[in-house]
Protein backbone atom coordinates (compact mmCIF):
# COMPACT_ATOMS: atom_id res chain seq x y z
CA UNK A 1 0.00 0.00 0.00
CA UNK A 2 1.68 3.07 -0.83
CA UNK A 3 1.70 5.80 1.43
CA UNK A 4 1.94 8.92 -0.80
CA UNK A 5 1.15 11.62 2.26
CA UNK A 6 4.42 10.51 4.05
CA UNK A 7 5.34 14.90 3.45
CA UNK A 8 2.87 15.30 5.98
CA UNK A 9 4.02 13.79 9.08
CA UNK A 10 4.93 17.19 10.59
CA UNK A 11 1.79 17.79 11.72
CA UNK A 12 2.59 14.80 14.03
CA UNK A 13 4.13 17.46 15.82
CA UNK A 14 1.76 20.41 15.49
CA UNK A 15 -1.37 19.28 17.21
CA UNK A 16 -4.57 20.83 19.34
CA UNK A 17 -3.91 21.06 22.92
CA UNK A 18 -6.11 23.31 24.40
CA UNK A 19 -9.21 24.63 23.79
CA UNK A 20 -11.05 27.87 25.10
CA UNK A 21 -14.98 27.68 25.62
CA UNK A 22 -17.95 30.35 25.47
CA UNK A 23 -16.66 32.32 22.46
CA UNK A 24 -18.92 34.75 21.15
CA UNK A 25 -19.11 33.81 17.61
CA UNK A 26 -21.71 35.09 15.15
CA UNK A 27 -25.19 33.27 15.47
CA UNK A 28 -24.52 31.80 11.90
CA UNK A 29 -25.04 28.05 10.85
CA UNK A 30 -21.28 27.46 10.36
CA UNK A 31 -20.81 24.99 7.30
CA UNK A 32 -17.36 24.09 6.21
CA UNK A 33 -13.81 25.81 5.68
CA UNK A 34 -12.62 25.11 1.58
CA UNK A 35 -9.78 23.05 1.07
CA UNK A 36 -7.51 25.95 0.75
CA UNK A 37 -8.17 27.09 3.74
CA UNK A 38 -9.20 30.79 2.05
CA UNK A 39 -12.48 30.78 2.90
CA UNK A 40 -15.11 29.88 6.01
CA UNK A 41 -18.56 28.89 4.51
CA UNK A 42 -21.51 30.16 6.79
CA UNK A 43 -25.47 30.77 6.56
CA UNK A 44 -27.14 33.31 8.13
CA UNK A 45 -30.01 31.71 10.84
CA UNK A 46 -32.87 31.77 8.40
CA UNK A 47 -31.00 30.05 5.22
CA UNK A 48 -31.60 33.07 2.92
CA UNK A 49 -27.63 35.04 3.12
CA UNK A 50 -24.28 33.31 2.60
CA UNK A 51 -21.75 34.88 4.77
CA UNK A 52 -17.96 34.59 3.95
CA UNK A 53 -15.16 35.03 5.79
CA UNK A 54 -11.46 34.85 5.32
CA UNK A 55 -9.81 33.07 8.21
CA UNK A 56 -6.22 34.84 9.23
CA UNK A 57 -5.21 31.41 10.68
CA UNK A 58 -2.33 31.55 13.37
CA UNK A 59 -1.19 34.98 15.02
CA UNK A 60 -0.38 34.05 18.21
CA UNK A 61 3.18 32.68 19.37
CA UNK A 62 4.19 31.38 22.73
CA UNK A 63 7.57 30.30 24.28
CA UNK A 64 7.40 28.45 27.23
CA UNK A 65 6.72 24.81 28.18
CA UNK A 66 2.95 24.45 28.63
CA UNK A 67 0.75 26.60 26.79
CA UNK A 68 -2.35 26.88 28.66
CA UNK A 69 -5.59 28.90 28.43
CA UNK A 70 -4.64 31.82 31.01
CA UNK A 71 -1.32 32.60 28.87
CA UNK A 72 -3.40 33.45 26.08
CA UNK A 73 -3.94 36.96 25.43
CA UNK A 74 -7.33 38.25 25.41
CA UNK A 75 -7.61 38.81 22.00
CA UNK A 76 -7.50 34.66 21.64
CA UNK A 77 -10.62 34.11 23.14
CA UNK A 78 -12.48 36.61 20.17
CA UNK A 79 -14.01 35.44 17.02
CA UNK A 80 -12.30 38.51 14.96
CA UNK A 81 -9.14 37.91 16.06
CA UNK A 82 -9.82 34.86 13.56
CA UNK A 83 -11.70 35.38 10.88
CA UNK A 84 -12.29 38.70 8.73
CA UNK A 85 -16.24 38.98 7.73
CA UNK A 86 -15.54 39.11 3.87
CA UNK A 87 -19.49 39.72 2.55
CA UNK A 88 -22.83 38.60 3.34
CA UNK A 89 -24.81 38.05 0.16
CA UNK A 90 -28.35 37.09 0.13
CA UNK A 91 -28.82 33.96 -2.41
CA UNK A 92 -32.48 32.85 -1.23
CA UNK A 93 -35.81 35.07 -1.84
CA UNK A 94 -38.69 35.51 0.39
CA UNK A 95 -39.79 31.57 0.05
CA UNK A 96 -36.82 30.46 -0.72
CA UNK A 97 -34.20 28.99 1.72
CA UNK A 98 -30.32 28.05 1.16
CA UNK A 99 -29.99 24.23 1.51
CA UNK A 100 -26.69 24.45 3.64
CA UNK A 101 -26.04 20.83 2.90
CA UNK A 102 -24.90 21.75 -1.02
CA UNK A 103 -21.65 23.10 -1.25
CA UNK A 104 -18.94 22.57 -3.69
CA UNK A 105 -15.81 24.20 -4.01
CA UNK A 106 -13.94 24.54 -7.41
CA UNK A 107 -10.63 25.52 -5.97
CA UNK A 108 -8.48 26.52 -8.73
CA UNK A 109 -11.03 29.52 -9.60
CA UNK A 110 -12.25 30.01 -6.23
CA UNK A 111 -15.94 29.92 -7.02
CA UNK A 112 -18.75 27.95 -4.81
CA UNK A 113 -21.77 26.22 -5.70
CA UNK A 114 -24.58 26.81 -3.60
CA UNK A 115 -28.62 25.80 -3.77
CA UNK A 116 -31.52 27.11 -2.91
CA UNK A 117 -35.16 25.74 -3.07
CA UNK A 118 -38.55 26.58 -2.01
CA UNK A 119 -40.73 23.95 -0.05
CA UNK A 120 -41.26 20.49 -1.18
CA UNK A 121 -44.90 20.72 -2.74
CA UNK A 122 -46.95 18.18 -0.80
CA UNK A 123 -49.84 17.71 -4.04
CA UNK A 124 -48.05 16.68 -6.68
CA UNK A 125 -49.85 16.60 -9.55
CA UNK A 126 -48.99 13.91 -12.44
CA UNK A 127 -47.21 15.49 -14.91
CA UNK A 128 -46.00 13.65 -18.57
CA UNK A 129 -42.86 13.31 -18.04
CA UNK A 130 -42.44 13.07 -14.51
CA UNK A 131 -42.04 10.17 -12.29
CA UNK A 132 -45.37 9.66 -10.20
CA UNK A 133 -44.20 8.62 -6.34
CA UNK A 134 -41.25 11.10 -6.54
CA UNK A 135 -41.40 14.72 -4.75
CA UNK A 136 -41.94 17.91 -6.14
CA UNK A 137 -40.31 21.47 -5.28
CA UNK A 138 -41.55 24.20 -6.94
CA UNK A 139 -37.90 25.76 -7.58
CA UNK A 140 -34.36 24.79 -7.22
CA UNK A 141 -31.85 26.77 -7.96
CA UNK A 142 -28.27 26.63 -8.22
CA UNK A 143 -25.88 29.57 -7.54
CA UNK A 144 -22.52 30.11 -8.44
CA UNK A 145 -20.66 32.29 -6.95
CA UNK A 146 -17.34 33.90 -7.12
CA UNK A 147 -16.38 33.84 -3.47
CA UNK A 148 -13.32 36.44 -3.32
CA UNK A 149 -16.08 38.96 -3.35
CA UNK A 150 -19.26 37.25 -3.21
CA UNK A 151 -20.05 38.40 -7.08
CA UNK A 152 -23.54 35.75 -8.09
CA UNK A 153 -22.15 34.94 -11.37
CA UNK A 154 -24.48 32.36 -12.73
CA UNK A 155 -27.76 30.27 -11.75
CA UNK A 156 -29.03 27.12 -13.13
CA UNK A 157 -32.96 26.91 -12.43
CA UNK A 158 -35.05 23.80 -12.25
CA UNK A 159 -38.78 23.94 -12.05
CA UNK A 160 -41.17 21.67 -10.29
CA UNK A 161 -38.74 18.95 -9.94
CA UNK A 162 -36.80 17.08 -7.67
CA UNK A 163 -33.16 17.12 -6.86
CA UNK A 164 -32.12 15.29 -3.67
CA UNK A 165 -29.79 18.10 -2.38
CA UNK A 166 -29.69 16.47 1.06
CA UNK A 167 -25.81 15.47 2.22
CA UNK A 168 -25.18 16.99 -1.49
CA UNK A 169 -25.90 13.55 -3.46
CA UNK A 170 -27.83 15.10 -6.17
CA UNK A 171 -24.75 16.64 -7.36
CA UNK A 172 -21.27 16.12 -8.66
CA UNK A 173 -18.58 18.22 -9.31
CA UNK A 174 -15.82 16.48 -11.66
CA UNK A 175 -13.17 19.59 -12.14
CA UNK A 176 -15.18 21.67 -14.17
CA UNK A 177 -18.40 19.43 -14.94
CA UNK A 178 -21.49 19.66 -12.75
CA UNK A 179 -23.76 16.73 -13.00
CA UNK A 180 -26.98 17.46 -11.48
CA UNK A 181 -30.00 14.12 -11.37
CA UNK A 182 -33.01 15.26 -11.92
CA UNK A 183 -34.88 12.75 -9.82
CA UNK A 184 -38.26 13.68 -11.04
CA UNK A 185 -37.73 13.96 -14.59
CA UNK A 186 -35.48 10.93 -14.74
CA UNK A 187 -32.46 13.14 -16.27
CA UNK A 188 -29.08 13.92 -15.90
CA UNK A 189 -28.01 17.12 -16.36
CA UNK A 190 -24.16 17.79 -16.89
CA UNK A 191 -23.28 21.38 -16.44
CA UNK A 192 -20.01 23.37 -17.71
CA UNK A 193 -18.46 25.79 -15.36
CA UNK A 194 -16.72 27.72 -17.48
CA UNK A 195 -13.29 30.11 -16.16
CA UNK A 196 -15.43 33.07 -17.11
CA UNK A 197 -18.23 32.19 -14.78
CA UNK A 198 -20.86 30.72 -17.10
CA UNK A 199 -22.71 27.48 -16.39
CA UNK A 200 -22.99 25.96 -19.96
CA UNK A 201 -25.41 23.00 -19.99
CA UNK A 202 -23.30 19.87 -22.46
CA UNK A 203 -26.04 17.49 -22.34
CA UNK A 204 -29.05 16.03 -20.99
CA UNK A 205 -29.14 12.14 -20.29
CA UNK A 206 -32.41 10.82 -19.65
CA UNK A 207 -35.02 10.39 -22.20
CA UNK A 208 -32.32 10.92 -25.19
CA UNK A 209 -28.70 9.82 -25.27
CA UNK A 210 -27.67 11.81 -28.19
CA UNK A 211 -27.53 15.59 -28.55
CA UNK A 212 -29.35 14.84 -32.17
CA UNK A 213 -31.74 12.03 -30.71
CA UNK A 214 -34.84 14.33 -30.03
CA UNK A 215 -34.53 15.45 -33.83
CA UNK A 216 -34.35 12.25 -35.23
CA UNK A 217 -37.19 10.81 -33.60
CA UNK A 218 -39.31 14.15 -34.29
CA UNK A 219 -38.65 13.93 -38.14
CA UNK A 220 -38.62 9.95 -38.42
CA UNK A 221 -41.12 8.50 -36.60
CA UNK A 222 -44.67 9.47 -36.24
CA UNK A 223 -45.75 9.14 -32.11
CA UNK A 224 -49.81 8.86 -32.01
CA UNK A 225 -51.78 8.83 -28.64
CA UNK A 226 -50.80 6.20 -25.85
CA UNK A 227 -47.69 5.34 -27.42
CA UNK A 228 -44.45 6.13 -25.58
CA UNK A 229 -40.86 5.04 -25.78
CA UNK A 230 -38.88 4.27 -22.93
CA UNK A 231 -36.25 6.59 -22.05
CA UNK A 232 -32.99 6.84 -24.16
CA UNK A 233 -30.74 5.22 -21.05
CA UNK A 234 -33.52 2.71 -20.53
CA UNK A 235 -33.47 2.34 -24.08
CA UNK A 236 -29.32 1.30 -23.40
CA UNK A 237 -29.58 -0.63 -20.61
CA UNK A 238 -32.59 -3.27 -21.97
CA UNK A 239 -30.38 -3.59 -24.83
CA UNK A 240 -27.06 -4.35 -23.09
CA UNK A 241 -28.83 -6.91 -20.28
CA UNK A 242 -30.61 -8.53 -23.07
CA UNK A 243 -27.12 -8.62 -25.18
CA UNK A 244 -25.10 -9.75 -21.88
CA UNK A 245 -27.36 -12.60 -21.50
CA UNK A 246 -28.17 -13.65 -25.30
CA UNK A 247 -23.94 -13.85 -24.85
CA UNK A 248 -23.79 -15.88 -21.85
CA UNK A 249 -25.66 -19.14 -23.81
CA UNK A 250 -24.43 -20.31 -27.00
CA UNK A 251 -26.28 -23.37 -27.63
CA UNK A 252 -29.23 -21.70 -29.70
CA UNK A 253 -32.42 -23.93 -28.27
CA UNK A 254 -30.96 -23.20 -24.42
CA UNK A 255 -30.28 -19.44 -25.39
CA UNK A 256 -34.31 -18.96 -25.10
CA UNK A 257 -34.57 -20.44 -22.14
CA UNK A 258 -32.16 -18.77 -20.59
CA UNK A 259 -33.50 -14.70 -22.03
CA UNK A 260 -36.61 -16.00 -20.54
CA UNK A 261 -35.65 -16.70 -16.91
CA UNK A 262 -32.61 -13.97 -17.07
CA UNK A 263 -34.36 -11.76 -18.63
CA UNK A 264 -38.15 -11.20 -20.05
CA UNK A 265 -39.04 -12.39 -16.49
CA UNK A 266 -37.68 -9.88 -15.33
CA UNK A 267 -38.71 -7.13 -17.82
CA UNK A 268 -41.11 -5.36 -15.82
CA UNK A 269 -38.48 -4.78 -13.24
CA UNK A 270 -36.33 -3.35 -15.37
CA UNK A 271 -38.38 -1.18 -16.52
CA UNK A 272 -39.66 -0.09 -13.45
CA UNK A 273 -35.93 1.38 -12.38
CA UNK A 274 -35.40 4.87 -11.97
CA UNK A 275 -32.08 6.73 -11.76
CA UNK A 276 -31.34 7.46 -8.07
CA UNK A 277 -27.90 9.16 -7.54
CA UNK A 278 -24.36 9.67 -10.29
CA UNK A 279 -21.52 10.57 -10.29
CA UNK A 280 -18.50 10.52 -12.91
CA UNK A 281 -15.85 8.38 -12.97
CA UNK A 282 -14.07 10.55 -15.42
CA UNK A 283 -14.87 13.53 -17.67
CA UNK A 284 -16.03 10.86 -20.33
CA UNK A 285 -18.25 7.99 -17.67
CA UNK A 286 -21.11 8.06 -15.16
CA UNK A 287 -21.64 5.81 -12.32
CA UNK A 288 -25.37 5.57 -12.46
CA UNK A 289 -27.27 4.26 -9.44
CA UNK A 290 -30.75 2.60 -10.15
CA UNK A 291 -33.20 1.56 -7.81
CA UNK A 292 -37.03 1.30 -7.45
CA UNK A 293 -39.54 4.59 -6.96
CA UNK A 294 -39.81 3.54 -3.56
CA UNK A 295 -36.63 3.39 -2.60
CA UNK A 296 -36.00 6.86 -3.44
CA UNK A 297 -35.79 8.67 -0.48
CA UNK A 298 -36.11 5.48 2.22
CA UNK A 299 -32.90 5.42 4.04
CA UNK A 300 -33.17 1.04 4.16
CA UNK A 301 -31.99 -0.19 1.18
CA UNK A 302 -32.15 -3.56 2.00
CA UNK A 303 -35.07 -4.07 1.17
CA UNK A 304 -34.88 -2.05 -2.45
CA UNK A 305 -32.64 -3.82 -4.62
CA UNK A 306 -30.35 -1.25 -6.64
CA UNK A 307 -28.15 -1.44 -9.50
CA UNK A 308 -25.25 0.00 -10.75
CA UNK A 309 -24.55 0.74 -14.41
CA UNK A 310 -21.15 1.98 -16.02
CA UNK A 311 -21.95 4.60 -18.74
CA UNK A 312 -19.88 6.11 -21.33
CA UNK A 313 -21.73 9.31 -22.17
CA UNK A 314 -19.71 9.77 -25.75
CA UNK A 315 -20.31 6.44 -27.17
CA UNK A 316 -23.69 6.31 -25.29
CA UNK A 317 -23.20 2.68 -24.01
CA UNK A 318 -23.37 0.85 -21.27
CA UNK A 319 -20.17 -0.88 -20.10
CA UNK A 320 -21.34 -2.75 -17.17
CA UNK A 321 -24.15 -3.21 -15.19
CA UNK A 322 -23.98 -4.84 -11.60
CA UNK A 323 -26.41 -5.46 -9.12
CA UNK A 324 -25.78 -4.14 -5.65
CA UNK A 325 -25.07 -7.48 -3.91
CA UNK A 326 -22.45 -8.36 -6.81
CA UNK A 327 -19.07 -9.05 -5.64
CA UNK A 328 -16.87 -7.93 -8.63
CA UNK A 329 -18.45 -4.27 -7.86
CA UNK A 330 -17.57 -4.42 -4.27
CA UNK A 331 -13.50 -5.64 -4.64
CA UNK A 332 -13.51 -2.70 -7.33
CA UNK A 333 -14.27 -0.45 -5.16
CA UNK A 334 -12.04 -2.20 -2.55
CA UNK A 335 -9.10 -1.99 -4.70
CA UNK A 336 -9.49 1.12 -6.41
CA UNK A 337 -11.99 3.48 -3.75
CA UNK A 338 -9.75 6.17 -4.73
CA UNK A 339 -10.86 5.94 -8.37
CA UNK A 340 -14.29 6.52 -7.08
CA UNK A 341 -14.08 10.03 -5.79
CA UNK A 342 -12.73 11.13 -9.10
CA UNK A 343 -10.52 13.73 -7.80
CA UNK A 344 -9.07 16.16 -10.00
CA UNK A 345 -4.96 15.47 -10.96
CA UNK A 346 -4.76 19.26 -10.42
CA UNK A 347 -6.23 19.31 -6.83
CA UNK A 348 -3.33 18.65 -3.89
CA UNK A 349 -5.54 18.27 -1.07
CA UNK A 350 -8.38 15.80 -2.84
CA UNK A 351 -5.55 13.50 -3.60
CA UNK A 352 -4.43 12.87 -0.14
CA UNK A 353 -7.62 11.50 2.06
CA UNK A 354 -7.24 8.06 3.72
CA UNK A 355 -8.92 5.80 2.16
CA UNK A 356 -8.50 1.01 2.66
CA UNK A 357 -7.18 1.63 -0.99
CA UNK A 358 -4.57 3.69 -0.60
CA UNK A 359 -3.69 2.83 3.56
CA UNK A 360 -3.10 -0.01 5.23
CA UNK A 361 -4.60 1.01 8.65
CA UNK A 362 -7.53 1.92 6.51
CA UNK A 363 -7.87 -1.59 4.52
CA UNK A 364 -7.25 -3.32 8.08
CA UNK A 365 -10.12 -1.46 9.74
CA UNK A 366 -12.25 -2.80 6.49
CA UNK A 367 -10.89 -6.74 7.22
CA UNK A 368 -12.15 -6.45 10.65
CA UNK A 369 -15.17 -5.26 9.55
CA UNK A 370 -15.28 -8.40 6.30
CA UNK A 371 -14.48 -11.15 8.95
CA UNK A 372 -17.16 -9.92 11.80
CA UNK A 373 -19.50 -9.89 8.98
CA UNK A 374 -22.08 -12.90 9.02
CA UNK A 375 -22.78 -12.88 6.05
CA UNK A 376 -20.40 -11.79 2.90
CA UNK A 377 -23.38 -10.63 0.67
CA UNK A 378 -24.63 -8.11 3.60
CA UNK A 379 -21.17 -7.14 3.82
CA UNK A 380 -21.42 -6.62 0.41
CA UNK A 381 -24.51 -4.17 0.24
CA UNK A 382 -23.81 -2.95 3.37
CA UNK A 383 -19.85 -1.35 1.36
CA UNK A 384 -21.96 -0.53 -1.73
CA UNK A 385 -23.74 1.69 -0.40
CA UNK A 386 -21.50 4.05 -0.26
CA UNK A 387 -21.47 4.31 -3.73
CA UNK A 388 -21.79 6.59 -6.18
CA UNK A 389 -19.66 9.06 -4.20
CA UNK A 390 -20.95 11.90 -2.29
CA UNK A 391 -17.89 14.04 -3.65
CA UNK A 392 -16.31 16.74 -0.95
CA UNK A 393 -17.49 15.00 1.27
CA UNK A 394 -14.67 13.74 3.11
CA UNK A 395 -11.93 16.18 4.74
CA UNK A 396 -8.32 16.21 3.15
CA UNK A 397 -7.37 17.25 6.54
CA UNK A 398 -3.44 16.20 7.71
CA UNK A 399 -5.62 15.25 10.95
CA UNK A 400 -7.90 12.85 9.38
CA UNK A 401 -4.68 11.02 7.92
CA UNK A 402 -4.75 7.16 8.83
CA UNK A 403 -1.21 7.21 8.21
CA UNK A 404 -0.37 10.09 11.20
CA UNK A 405 -3.83 9.69 13.34
CA UNK A 406 -6.03 7.53 14.32
CA UNK A 407 -9.59 8.56 15.29
CA UNK A 408 -13.22 7.83 15.82
CA UNK A 409 -14.51 8.21 11.89
CA UNK A 410 -17.69 9.61 13.22
CA UNK A 411 -16.05 12.62 14.34
CA UNK A 412 -15.06 13.39 10.27
CA UNK A 413 -18.77 13.41 9.07
CA UNK A 414 -19.88 15.39 12.59
CA UNK A 415 -17.16 17.88 12.32
CA UNK A 416 -16.31 19.09 8.90
CA UNK A 417 -14.35 22.04 9.60
CA UNK A 418 -10.95 20.75 10.10
CA UNK A 419 -9.01 23.16 12.31
CA UNK A 420 -11.45 25.44 14.29
CA UNK A 421 -14.66 22.95 15.26
CA UNK A 422 -17.55 25.30 16.13
CA UNK A 423 -20.34 24.02 18.18
CA UNK A 424 -23.71 25.54 18.20
CA UNK A 425 -23.80 27.91 20.51
CA UNK A 426 -21.52 30.45 20.95
CA UNK A 427 -18.62 28.14 21.74
CA UNK A 428 -15.30 27.82 20.54
CA UNK A 429 -12.84 25.16 20.15
CA UNK A 430 -9.92 26.63 19.32
CA UNK A 431 -6.11 25.05 18.74
CA UNK A 432 -3.86 26.14 20.54
CA UNK A 433 -0.85 28.47 19.24
CA UNK A 434 2.20 27.10 18.76
CA UNK A 435 4.19 25.14 21.87
CA UNK A 436 7.96 25.46 21.28
CA UNK A 437 9.32 22.18 20.35
CA UNK B 1 35.09 12.25 8.08
CA UNK B 2 36.17 15.26 7.73
CA UNK B 3 36.48 15.19 3.91
CA UNK B 4 33.29 13.75 3.14
CA UNK B 5 30.48 15.43 6.00
CA UNK B 6 32.81 18.38 6.43
CA UNK B 7 31.28 20.13 9.45
CA UNK B 8 28.05 18.91 9.70
CA UNK B 9 25.93 18.50 12.95
CA UNK B 10 26.17 15.18 14.89
CA UNK B 11 25.26 13.82 17.74
CA UNK B 12 28.18 12.38 18.56
CA UNK B 13 31.30 13.24 17.14
CA UNK B 14 32.69 10.04 17.62
CA UNK B 15 30.03 8.08 14.95
CA UNK B 16 31.97 7.55 11.70
CA UNK B 17 35.53 7.81 13.50
CA UNK B 18 36.39 4.07 12.08
CA UNK B 19 35.90 4.36 8.75
CA UNK B 20 38.94 5.06 6.98
CA UNK B 21 38.56 5.64 2.82
CA UNK B 22 39.43 2.23 0.98
CA UNK B 23 41.48 4.88 -1.37
CA UNK B 24 43.23 7.84 -0.19
CA UNK B 25 44.22 9.20 -2.53
CA UNK B 26 40.73 8.76 -4.64
CA UNK B 27 38.74 12.31 -4.20
CA UNK B 28 35.11 11.56 -4.73
CA UNK B 29 34.75 14.50 -7.30
CA UNK B 30 37.12 12.86 -9.19
CA UNK B 31 35.55 9.64 -9.59
CA UNK B 32 33.69 9.50 -12.67
CA UNK B 33 30.45 6.86 -12.69
CA UNK B 34 30.81 3.63 -14.92
CA UNK B 35 28.65 4.57 -17.75
CA UNK B 36 26.51 1.44 -19.41
CA UNK B 37 27.12 0.71 -23.07
CA UNK B 38 25.12 -1.44 -24.71
CA UNK B 39 26.53 -4.19 -26.58
CA UNK B 40 23.52 -5.04 -29.02
CA UNK B 41 20.79 -2.92 -30.53
CA UNK B 42 17.72 -5.41 -29.82
CA UNK B 43 16.31 -3.34 -27.27
CA UNK B 44 16.93 0.10 -29.00
CA UNK B 45 12.73 1.96 -28.47
CA UNK B 46 10.85 2.10 -31.66
CA UNK B 47 12.50 5.60 -33.27
CA UNK B 48 8.68 7.00 -33.22
CA UNK B 49 7.84 5.79 -29.86
CA UNK B 50 6.59 8.55 -27.74
CA UNK B 51 5.32 7.54 -23.74
CA UNK B 52 2.31 8.98 -21.98
CA UNK B 53 0.19 8.63 -19.53
CA UNK B 54 -2.63 6.15 -20.34
CA UNK B 55 -6.18 8.77 -20.23
CA UNK B 56 -8.08 6.31 -18.82
CA UNK B 57 -7.61 5.35 -15.39
CA UNK B 58 -6.97 2.05 -13.75
CA UNK B 59 -10.77 1.69 -12.74
CA UNK B 60 -12.18 2.33 -16.01
CA UNK B 61 -9.53 -0.24 -17.45
CA UNK B 62 -10.50 -2.93 -15.08
CA UNK B 63 -14.37 -2.27 -16.22
CA UNK B 64 -13.59 -2.39 -19.39
CA UNK B 65 -11.23 -5.20 -19.25
CA UNK B 66 -13.92 -7.26 -17.41
CA UNK B 67 -16.72 -6.35 -19.58
CA UNK B 68 -14.57 -7.72 -23.17
CA UNK B 69 -13.31 -11.09 -21.15
CA UNK B 70 -17.35 -11.36 -20.22
CA UNK B 71 -18.11 -11.28 -24.11
CA UNK B 72 -14.51 -12.78 -25.69
CA UNK B 73 -15.48 -16.49 -25.32
CA UNK B 74 -19.12 -15.97 -26.80
CA UNK B 75 -18.19 -13.43 -29.83
CA UNK B 76 -19.14 -16.32 -32.10
CA UNK B 77 -22.79 -16.02 -30.65
CA UNK B 78 -22.71 -12.25 -30.50
CA UNK B 79 -21.82 -11.38 -34.46
CA UNK B 80 -24.67 -13.32 -35.47
CA UNK B 81 -26.77 -10.86 -33.51
CA UNK B 82 -26.89 -7.47 -34.47
CA UNK B 83 -25.79 -6.01 -37.94
CA UNK B 84 -23.54 -3.29 -38.94
CA UNK B 85 -23.30 -0.59 -36.06
CA UNK B 86 -23.93 2.30 -38.39
CA UNK B 87 -26.21 4.95 -39.03
CA UNK B 88 -29.80 4.55 -37.55
CA UNK B 89 -31.94 2.98 -39.52
CA UNK B 90 -35.53 4.51 -39.97
CA UNK B 91 -38.12 1.78 -39.69
CA UNK B 92 -41.68 2.17 -41.19
CA UNK B 93 -44.98 2.54 -39.05
CA UNK B 94 -44.36 1.37 -35.09
CA UNK B 95 -45.69 -1.65 -34.46
CA UNK B 96 -49.01 -2.06 -32.38
CA UNK B 97 -47.92 -4.68 -30.53
CA UNK B 98 -47.25 -3.65 -26.82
Amino acid sequence: MLQVNSVRQFYENFVPSCTIYDIDCPDNSFRKFTDDGKYLISFSRNHQELIVYRPTWLSFSYKGEDCDSDALSQRAKRFDSFFIHLYTVSLATSNEFICKDVFLYLEGLEFGIFATSTAQTHEVPATEGAVNGVQCVEKIVFHLVRLEDGFVLDEKVFCNDFVNLTHSMGVFLHEDLLCIMSLRYQAIHIVQIRDSGNLVDVRIVGTFCREDDELFIGSHIQVTEGQIFLSGIKQRLLSYIFRKHWSEETDQTLRIQHLKKKFYFHFQDYIDLIMWKVQFLDRHHLLIKFGSVDGVVSRTTDQHPSFFAVYNMETTEIISFFQNSTEELYYLYEQFCDHFTASSRSSLHANFISSHSNNIYAFDQLCVVKNRASSFLQFVKKMVTSLPYTCQSQSPSPYFDLSLFRYDEKIESYYPLITILLWMKNYCLWIAALQQI
Amino acid sequence: MAFLMGDWPSYDPQNFSQIRPSDPSAQPSKLTPATYHPTHNRTVPPPNQVITTEARNILLRQIYQKAEDKLRPKRAATDLLTPEHGCKQPRGAFSNDP
